[in-house]
Formats: structure tokens, sequence, C-alpha cells
């Protein structure tokens, strides 16, 4: 009977409180759409750099005139780095053969001559594989006697990092200025509500009731609104999806992804909902008691 | 029983709305506090459901201490104290059947034996009829018998009646006194306040006459002199 009677108050609540409370839900769900877009675009800038970065490779072009001894002396150099994963010789002749591979002419055809120079290609161990060290080997690399030039993508790696960085602060911003307004607004709603009901909260105390009583269906009212908000805001994200993978195939996802999004959105709201209906209620009915 | 030792209450810049009370009063009896406005009798009977607390003295009610009542404890007494107020203090836009059945809902009741109760407790009062009616709908006097309803809903030892008939004509506030001389003839403690002293100038019932935050001296198990009665209503 004690829950009947909680569920009739925290409906009773949402029914009468109807403006604010929709103006709640829309909020929430707005803010989970923004914060979730934001962590998804986050999550595929940083999958796509962490490939580029497994996958970089650094060239190690070495003067024409070096010998096979001194290709040695190079090869021993390098391989005393132990921040090196794989280290490959590439002959003149294999770089002709890429060369092949990768354009469909054969490099001897075109000049009568193979001018490819020999080179290494370096694979760095992934922990090492961040700008400021990239820096630091192309300039020790550079200083080894028979070593002419050093390739590697810095300056896509670096935009990549940097626009990763400047999303993830950015969502940082977003997520607190939106937590902010979510409790605002939640705080707001269950204020009306406790105040539209002073006076059964009054009638309630002096039958008895318990403060867990008083205070449930206010608590419930901000689970049920941040539940709505969730919801609605993971139908706006798979809706957002199903546009945008059109454009961008990277943001195609998965059936498996989906149920991770439907959770997310929908235990994220009911947890802000519950986290700032629990503290609210308790400061307001705390207030109109203290200055009766 | 209900005892006051050495009470003072003072709310907040404003000291001595009551001054030194020592009283007592026994289980069963029906009792009458009388005075003027502005004289203390709600302030007492709000200390005795600790609504307040005294800023000085002791109330006891039963087992419980006002010297040292935790919060859970307070809900504890309320759930063994009926109260009915002036301004009967139902919840407006519930029925009847739903005011009446509050305390019991608090106090976790499986919901046939409430339907069972609620339905005798009305019957009690004469309206049943009226069950399924917004609170709001009623006359006066049917609010206060639906406030009376829910007081005895639990049982309680003892039934505080804070100004009942204040905002009822002659014949509603003849209908609750009745109501309350039954609940007391059953067992169960009444301390009403009062300055309806016509009301009750024919009744047995111990009296104390407050004023000014005081208790005054001399016997009140008599009835009111008369000349105390123009005194008091010349005071209002």
């Amino acid at each position: 009977m004690k829950f009947i009677f909680v569920l009739k108050q925290t409906f009773s609540n949402l029914w009468r409180e109807r403006t604010p409370v929709v103006a709640t839900i829309l909020t929430i769900c707005i803010a989970l759409t923004i914060l979730v877009a934001l962590f998804e675009v986050s999550f595929v800038l940083y999958d796509q750099l962490r490939d580029l970065k497994s996958n970089m490779v650094i060239e190690i072009y070495l003067e024409p005139s070096t010998t096979d001894s001194q290709v040695k002396i190079i090869q021993n150099e390098l391989e005393k780095y132990n921040t090196i994963e794989r280290l490959r010789y590439i002959s003149k002749e294999t770089a002709a053969q890429i060369f092949n591979d990768e354009f469909g002419e054969n490099i001897m055809d075109i000049l009568d001559e193979n001018p490819l120079p020999v080179s290494f290609e370096v694979r760095l161990l992934r922990e090492f594989n961040h700008p400021e060290y990239l820096a630091l080997f192309k300039t020790l690399v550079e200083n080894i006697k028979g070593v002419d030039e050093v390739h590697y993508r810095h300056a896509l790696i670096e935009k990549l990092e940097n626009v990763t960085e400047a999303v993830a602060i950015s969502g940082i911003f977003v997520l607190i200025i939106l937590v902010f307004a979510m409790n605002l607004l939640i705080r707001n709603t269950i204020k009306l509500s406790v105040y539209a009901k002073r006076r059964q909260i009054d009638i309630m105390k002096i039958l008895g009731a318990g403060n867990l009583l008083i205070r449930l269906p206010y608590i419930l009212e901000g689970a049920i609104e941040g539940f709505i908000g969730g919801f609605l805001s993971a139908i706006c994200l798979i809706f957002a999806h199903k546009f945008i993978a059109g454009y961008f195939p990277l943001m195609v996802i998965g059936a498996s992804t989906y149920k991770i999004l439907w959770v997310s959105t929908i235990s994220f709201g009911i947890m802000i909902g519950l986290f700032t209906s629990t503290i609210s209620v308790g400061r307001f009915v705390y207030k109109i008691f203290a200055n009766k | 029983m209900i005892q006051f030792r050495q009470v003072t209450v003072n709310y907040g810049y404003v000291p001595g709305a009551l001054k030194d009370i020592n009283l007592q009063l026994h289980d069963g009896d029906f009792t009458l506090i009388l005075g003027p406005t502005g004289s203390g009798k709600s302030t007492l009977v709000r200390l005795i459901y600790m609504d307040i607390l005294p800023s000085t003295g002791v109330v006891t009610v039963n087992k419980w201490s006002s010297a040292h009542i935790s919060y859970r404890q307070i809900n504890l007494l309320r759930r063994n104290v009926g109260v009915v107020f002036q301004d009967f203090k139902l919840i407006e836009n519930m029925s009847v059947f739903d005011n009446v059945a509050l305390p019991l809902v608090i106090e976790g009741y499986r919901r046939n034996y409430i339907k069972k109760l609620v339905y005798v407790l009305l019957d009690e009062v004469n309206l049943l009829q009226s069950m399924n009616q917004r609170a709001s709908t009623l006359s006066l006097g049917e609010k206060q018998r639906v406030a009376i309803a829910r007081a005895m809903a639990k049982n309680p030892f003892v039934i505080i009646a804070d100004e009942p008939t204040g905002n009822l004509d002659r014949e509603a506030s003849k209908n609750v006194l009745s109501l309350l001389e039954r609940i007391n003839r059953n067992g169960t403690s009444v301390i009403m306040t009062t300055h309806d002293y016509e009301l009750i100038k024919d009744t047995p019932y111990k009296r104390i006459y407050m004023e000014n935050g005081e208790v005054l001296p001399g016997d009140r198990t008599i009835t009111i002199p008369k000349t105390r009665i123009n005194l008091l209503k010349n005071q209002e």
C-alpha cells in the first residue's frame, strides 16, 4: 500500500508540474544527445589516431654513396634503439618492387636506371608513437653518418592529436555546463513540486511519516524525468546515426553498439535525475520546515 | 500519562510563549484547555506531539521524553497520538477515504485491513456515504468529522483537538464535541483547547485555564465561574 501511495504521489507530482517536467525532460534529452555525440566523435577520432599510429612507418633513406659495410653499421646503430618494434632493410631492388606494386610501372622502364635509395623501414613500439619522441628519434637518426633523410607523417598525426584533444577538452567543458543546466532544471521542478505540496508534507509529518516516505515521490520524479530524457536521447542518437552513416562510413555502428547506446543514455539519465532530485528534495523539505 | 515539568517555550526573539508550566494529564481523562487567543493553548498541545520542543524543562508523553527524543522517535510518538486541528489539515484533493487511510498507509498496513478499518471509522463519524467524495467538497462540519476519523485511525492513546470547533457553527460544534466525548468514553484520552465557553459550560471535564503563557492557579475540576467566562470573553 505504501508503494502504491508513493507511485500515486510521484505521478501526481509529474502531472501537476507538467510544464517544467517537459522542459526538464527535453533538457536532459538534448544534453545527453550532445554528450554522447561528442563522446562518439572523440572515440572515432581516437580510434583513427590509434590505427594511424600503430601502422605508422618511419622511412630512413640512406645517401646514394653508402656502401654495404656502412649500411651494416647503420643497421647496428638502429638496432641499439629498444624503442623500435620492427626494423626492415629495403634494398634498391626491393624499393623498385614496392614502386612497381604501388604504381603498376617498372621504374627501370621509365628512367632506365633505379634512382631509389637504400632505406630502412622502422615501426616504433606503440607507446613511443607520440610527436615528441618521433621528433627526437628523427633528429638522432639523421645524425648517423650515411643517413640522408628521415620521413614520417608527423603533420597528420599532430593535427589529428590536436583535434582529438580539442574535442575531448570541449567535451568536458560542455559536459560541465550541461550537467549544471540539468541540475538547475531538475532542482527547479522538484522545488515547485515540494512547494505545491508543502501542506501535504506538513500533514504527513504530523501523522508521523518518515523522511523516506515524504521524499521518495520526489526522488522517483527525478528518476522518471531522467529515464524519459535518456530514452528520447537514445532515439535521437540512433536516428542521427542512421542519417550520418550514409555520409561518414566511420560512424556506422553495429547492433551491440546500439544496445550500449540505449543502456548508457538511459542509465546516465536516471543517475542524473536520481542524484539531483535526492539532493534537492532534502534541501527544500528542510528549508520549508526550518522557516515554518 | 503526559507530564510538563518547568516547561518554558520561547519563539525566537519573543520570549515567554509558555512560562514555567507544571502539569500532569492522566490517561483516560477528557481535559479542556481554556484561554483567550494568544494565551499559549496551541503551544502547549504542540509540545505533546513534539511539533515544537521546549526551550527549557521537559515534556514526557508516555515513554517519550523531550529531553532525549530523536527524529525517528518523534515519528513513532506521532503515530500514537491523534491530532485534530481548527483548519482540519485534510488533503483537499484526496478523497475522504484516502484522507482517513493516510495514517494507516504511513504505518504500512495491508490494503484489506485499511479498507475494513476506514469503513468502520467513517461509519462512526457518519460519513460512509461520502467516502469517495473529495475532501474539498465537504462542509466544514463534515471536514472536521473526517479529521477526527483520521485521528482515530491508529487507535491512539490520546486525541489532541486544537480548537476543533473554531470554524464550525453551533450544531456542528456540538456534534464534534459529542463525537470526542464518545471517543473518550471508549478509553482514549482527549485534550481539547477551546475558547468557546458556551459549548463546554455544562461539561464535567477537567479544565486548565491559560493566560499570557501561564497556567492560572485554582481548582480546575469545577465548571467555569461566570465571572471568569466574562473576563476571558472580554479579553478576546
